[in-house]
């Protein structure tokens, strides 16, 4: 590792923890590498040009957000919770157990953690708030925790992006997200029962079986979204590409035809939020194409695999070890950053230990995804906190408990392949 | 003095209003590509290649346009731990550091991303023919957008007028 390259990581450091956005940080500094490195500066232009062209799987991700945008404009949310009220609220701590339900459903139909907070968050506290139920502070921790959910069951925008980086299958790695997903909603649905029988957390009112077809019906465009979305892809009619277009016409045509409730204003709104989600998360991957370029030229890598090697970690450890600083950059760095910087450089010695790529990809996602909700910095903790306007403390508080939780399920994940790789496996895939 | 401010403002923010709606049709423009490509194919039988390289060059306009032109300073995705807590003055410095380092930065590169892009002019796109250095122009304009934007927020922080942000609003996650 030369000089010129620990400059750049110097000067990429000190632009980002001063506040210039990562994306801009990451080409400013690889841009100054090239100046030191005396390479042509036209580069920096050619590889995030050439990467934008090439990444052809990309496009699912401003497609993913754009029906998720649909959704939160067609209120689909609304119809969905009497639906999981119907399924778990007679439960202990039954709007607890609506609300991670209801967060595996809206999984199934968009790919991003922050969509599902943006659509359920509102409505989700305020059910569990009425009339003093739950404490603010409880009902805001496990909304946050189980949007988790979200990017972990198919679709997921961050496991576009871990295709992008490893050249994994975007199918066989949705499918490898079903079951730690549902794994985790498992563990949050044991705390919350916890929780609810030592606070003495209220029961809902039995649902009468007589009421039970008609909330179905109502609920059924909202529940066939991930049938459609997910069918298309492994029956292979679709790429997940096309398939996010698919869920977004489906998204808009079910808000127009079935629920009639959104105009004209709604739709360009969705539109240009999209817009401006791409552009946002796209500076991002282009500051990574050029930057990961860089790192290539400088065999940061091939210097880790050997480091590593050296070491003679067996996989397992391998992977103990990738967990550790995952959850530790999860505390400090925002997740798709990680998975488009500080993924690549382990890659290479994950499939030199032999690790199957989409096992690694679902365990870092789940990883990075566990850090939305660790402080100090956990996107899904400031985006509850603005929305319930409970302390950010209290929150972090009663999230602790969840977030233990999905460490274990991280474990479980990470020592069982089979959990990741028997459903892909069970429909092709060779790995 | 007062009327030419207002006028400067309501300018500006007609600019904005227009090139929002021209990222809102680029994004719209390729959720359509999509949707004509896969009802050519699976109801007529007829697939498009076409399709698959317009909705690719809407996401590349989409992306570097809206990079520039619509994203406000608190849709962007930084890690600010830091600034975040840090003062009104502490902000002002730190936004004239990072600004004057992007503008130089950027700006060095500019003549040598403008040479990469026109020497494409003899390449053009594999269905539609469009010459590469056309559809990579934007990246062009995505630099001097980005130069002028720095060189505005650096000024407005010499005189005391730190960005405003907001933590973590710009993550696709």
């Amino acid at each position: 590792m030369n000089s010129p390259f620990a400059i750049a990581i110097c000067a990429i450091l000190v632009f980002g923890l001063l506040g210039l956005p990562i994306g801009y940080s990451m080409i400013a500094g690889s841009i100054l590498y090239l100046l030191l490195a005396n390479l042509d500066l036209g580069t920096s232009a050619e590889q995030i040009l050439n990467g934008l062209y090439n990444s052809y799987v990309l496009l699912a991700v401003p497609l993913f957000l754009f029906s998720a945008e649909l959704m939160n404009v067609s209120k689909m949310t609304d119809q969905l919770l009497r639906f999981c009220d119907m399924l778990v609220g007679r439960f202990r701590g039954g709007l607890g157990h609506i609300n991670i339900v209801q967060s595996i459903i809206f999984a199934g139909m968009s790919g991003s953690a922050i969509a599902d907070l943006a659509a359920t968050g509102r409505i989700s506290i305020d059910m569990m708030t009425r009339n003093n139920r739950y404490p603010l502070s409880y009902a805001a921790a496990i909304t946050a925790a189980s949007a988790v959910i979200g990017p972990i069951i198919p679709p997921s925008i961050p496991m576009v992006l871990y295709a992008l980086v490893s050249d994994a299958s975007v199918g066989y790695l949705f499918l490898g997200g079903v079951i730690p997903g549902l794994l985790m909603a498992v563990a949050q649905m044991v705390i919350n029962t916890l929780m609810a029988h030592r606070h003495d957390f209220p029961v809902e009112a039995p649902i009468p079986l007589r009421q039970w077809p008609n909330i179905t019906v109502t609920a059924l465009p909202a529940l066939l979204m991930p049938v459609i979305l997910l069918g298309g892809i492994y029956s292979g009619i679709m790429t997940p590409t096309e398939a996010a277009a698919v869920a977004a016409a489906y998204a808009f045509l079910v808000a127009v035809l079935w629920y009639r409730n959104i105009t004209a204003r709604d739709t360009y709104m969705a539109v240009l939020n999209s817009a401006r989600s791409t552009a946002s998360i796209g500076m991002l991957i282009a500051g990574a194409l050029v930057f990961n370029y860089v790192v290539t030229i400088e065999q940061l890598p091939l210097t880790v695999k050997g480091l590593l090697a050296s070491y003679d970690l067996s996989a397992t450890m391998f992977l103990v070890w990738v967990n550790v600083i995952l959850l530790v950059l999860g505390c400090l760095l925002e997740g798709s950053t990680i998975i488009l910087v500080i993924l690549p450089i382990f890659i290479p010695t994950a499939k030199a230990l032999g690790i199957d790529l989409v096992h690694f990809g679902v365990v870092a996602v789940f990883n990075i995804m566990i850090g939305l909700v660790t402080p100090p910095y956990g996107l899904l903790l400031f985006i509850i906190t603005a929305i319930s306007g409970a302390p950010l403390r209290t929150i972090i508080r009663d999230t602790m408990p969840f977030v233990w939780a999905m460490v274990i399920a991280l474990a479980i994940i990470t020592f069982v392949p089979d959990t990741v790789l028997w459903l892909p496996r069970l429909l092709g895939y060779k790995g | 003095m007062r009327e030419t401010t207002a006028r400067m403002l309501a300018a500006a923010r007609w600019w904005r209003r227009r090139a929002e709606n021209v990222a809102a049709f680029l994004l719209l423009a390729m959720f359509l590509c999509f949707i004509l490509q896969i009802v050519t194919r699976y109801v007529f039988n007829y697939p498009l290649g076409w399709t698959d390289e317009a909705s690719v060059l809407c996401w590349i306009w989409c992306t570097l346009w809206g990079a520039v032109f619509i994203l406000r300073e608190k849709d962007e995705v930084r890690f600010d731990i830091i600034y975040s807590t840090a003062s009104a003055k502490t902000r002002c410095v730190f936004t004239v550091i990072t600004g004057i380092a992007a503008i130089v930065l950027f700006g060095i590169a500019l003549p040598a991303v403008i040479a990469y892009v026109t020497f494409l002019k003899v390449e053009r796109t594999a269905y539609l023919g469009v010459r590469l250095d056309y559809v990579y122009s934007i990246y062009v304009l995505f630099s001097i957008g980005l130069i002028a934007r720095y060189a505005g927020l650096t000024w407005r922080a010499m005189r005391g007028q730190p960005p405003d942000i907001q933590i973590g609003s710009g993550s696709a996650l």
